[in-house]
């Protein structure tokens, strides 16, 4: 009957469940950019790490990515948190030309070093459920994995919005985004809450990583695209609100599905982008309101 | 110690002259062509990147549009010299296009739109297989048909030799000062009456005309591009990278960035096979950390440490108020 209603019906929905993820990735970034304003060109290759870590994790239990995703996100958040006190501390204050580079050089560092353990070769990993849809009517079906990390991703997504609006640690973090040079004076230990705060925006992009895996091919260089992907968020959001951030994952994820259902697939990233120029042109403090984290 | 600069570069240029009388193997040539062709870039990147202070991530599109500029315009009919002017203007266009856009955003925000519009490129020449052939890639022509690596060397070692000249005749003049004072500090340099956006769009132009002619060559040199390799992401990196290492706003920095670099990748590419990058990785943390003012701002430095107060290329911004520096921070008034 009314078939392409159907269908685009059907392409929101499974751009929701992708957009999920992209709203955990971006939520991560949104964080590290509000407290720090580092553009974290490593977050991608924390999302590998934590791929790469869950899919080990697999190999050796044979556990599913769906219960094991927690040793991911303490693994990223250890190393984010060491990336910060090694890396970032010595040149805090310097022009964030240098902070960008340095990420960059990580990244480098750890896409280079993933490829020289694994090799360059693709992996997948095959559980159960990968099988299993969900009906809805007699047109719609879900997929049942992205329908269990849409799940997760909600429920860790809403835990960080309770921590950064509702605890001492949040309220703090805050206070820095807000003023850098005035939540020392009031007694924020600054150090300790930015290690904090890019170790829980690393945490998210490796639980990321590690719901992605049972859907998604594995290679070392499968950051990059989703470390582009959460530039994007973290512009349409709003410079550093953790909440726009989440929207715009949302948002992300239906524009890339309705972009591959009309235009096809190899068109998502250039939509991307150019929905990312015409926001930082138009409109840069975001779309979706100007409120900071 | 600017004099010494171009002297040095001077005697180092002319050498490199001679260089294909003594080296027999053309594997070598092309490495010492990557080695020049990668000066040259970065000397033209740290036009914007090192005098200007605009970290530009995305000089792959006009290194891209330089090289499928060639490719185009010769498959229409149109012989390859031309072919290579036309391709040099489209990525003045490109690079006016884009500044005007990206040059009214600050730090971080800039960068990221710079990787945008290359990303943009490398997506448009990737899903358009009817014109660029997709990710088949495209077939180049040759510019030089006579004992071709030596000339395509020597055309590397010119280009170099151009975009220093170029650099050098740049930091002295009004134009250079200019820049200068809108890296230091932009909004200072406004209210002395410097057109920021004007100067940051001639420095990206000229500096897009120079990457465009090095994509051609590159192309030309290989005969074959395909758009996750020439308008490639990694492409803009090692470029920055290069300039960076060996000192950004400096005139001999980009030349020995070049030299440092391509070599240590040439040596790793041997170690750890696909890994190579992981040199590049090091690299960057290294001097971020230990010398970010590059190997020739380090050099100097030490060399005047005796004479004068050591300044750093980049001064941290003095603190200004949240909301200020918020707006500061994304918007160009």
């Amino acid at each position: 009957m009314v078939n392409w209603l159907y269908v685009a019906l059907q392409a929101i929905l499974n751009g929701l469940l992708t957009g999920a993820l992209y709203a955990l990735i971006g939520m991560g970034m949104a964080l590290i950019f509000g407290v720090m304003r580092i553009v974290n060109f490593a977050h991608g290759a924390f999302l590998m790490l934590g791929m790469y870590a869950t899919y080990v994790l697999f190999q050796a239990t044979g556990g599913s990515p769906y219960y094991q995703f927690p040793v991911a996100g303490i693994l990223l958040f250890v190393v984010g948190y060491a990336t910060y006190m090694v890396l970032l501390r010595p040149i805090r204050g310097q022009v964030d030309f240098m902070v960008i580079l340095l990420t960059m050089g990580l990244a480098l560092i750890l896409t280079d070093g993933a490829q020289l353990i694994f090799g360059a070769d693709y992996h997948q990993i095959n559980i159960p459920l990968l099988s299993r849809n969900i009906h809805l009517g007699s047109q719609i079906s879900l997929n049942a994995p992205w329908l269990v990390s849409f799940a997760i991703a909600l429920v860790l997504a809403c835990a960080l919005y309770w921590v950064v609006t509702h605890t001492m640690f949040g309220r703090a973090a805050r206070a820095i985004a807000q003023n850098p040079y005035a939540a020392p004076l009031m007694g924020i230990n600054v150090n300790r809450v930015q290690a904090i705060s890019f170790g829980i925006g690393s945490a998210a992009a490796g639980i990321a990583g590690a719901l992605l895996l049972p859907v998604f091919y594995l290679f070392p260089e499968v950051g990059n695209q989703f470390k582009l992907k959460s530039f994007v968020m973290v512009v349409l959001g709003g410079m550093g609100s953790i909440q726009g951030a989440a929207i715009a994952g949302l948002v992300l994820g239906v524009v890339e599905s309705l972009t591959s259902l009309y235009w096809g697939n190899e068109w998502a990233l250039a939509v991307d982008f150019v929905l990312f120029i015409l926001v930082l042109s138009l409109k840069p403090s975001g779309i979706f309101g100007s409120q900071r984290a | 110690m600017r004099k010494w600069q171009a002297l040095i570069a001077a005697v180092f240029l002319s050498t490199a002259l001679f260089v294909p009388f003594l080296v027999s193997t053309d594997y070598t040539l092309q490495i010492l062509f990557r080695v020049f062709l990668f000066a040259a870039l970065g000397l033209a990147w740290n036009l914007v990147g090192g005098y200007a202070g605009q970290l530009s991530l995305g000089h792959a599109a006009y290194f891209g549009v330089g090289a499928y500029g060639l490719a185009l315009f010769s498959k229409l009919g149109i012989s390859p010299w031309a072919s290579v002017f036309l391709g040099v203007v489209l990525a003045m266009i490109s690079a006016a296009m884009i500044g005007i856009v990206s040059f009214r955003l600050r730090g971080p925000y800039f960068a990221l739109c710079t990787i945008a519009f290359a990303e943009v490129l490398r997506l448009v020449a990737k899903n358009l297989p009817s014109v660029t052939g997709g990710d088949v890639g495209m077939q180049v022509p040759l510019l030089f048909t006579h004992s071709t690596i030596r000339f395509f060397y020597w055309a590397g070692v010119l280009l170099t030799a151009f975009a220093f000249a170029l650099s050098a005749w740049i930091e002295r003049s009004r134009f250079g000062y200019y820049l200068m004072a809108i890296r230091e500090d932009q909004d200072t340099a406004l209210s002395v009456g410097v057109n920021a956006t004007r100067c940051k769009l001639w420095a990206l132009v000229i500096s897009a005309a120079i990457t465009g002619l090095g994509g051609a060559l590159y192309a030309s040199m290989f005969l074959f591009i395909v758009p996750d390799q020439v308008p490639a992401m990694d492409i803009s990196t090692e470029i920055a990278i290069v300039a960076m290492l060996g000192g950004a706003g400096s005139l001999l920095g980009p030349l020995l960035g070049s030299v440092v670099l391509e070599s240590a990748s040439e040596i790793f590419k041997n170690v750890f096979k696909e890994a190579n990058l992981l040199i590049y990785g090091v690299l960057i943390v290294v001097v971020v950390l230990f010398m970010p003012e590059g190997i020739v701002g380090a050099i100097t430095r030490k060399l005047s440490l005796f004479k004068k107060a050591p300044t750093a290329p980049f001064a941290a911004p003095l603190p200004v108020s949240a909301e200020e520096e918020s707006e500061r921070m994304v918007l160009n008034k």
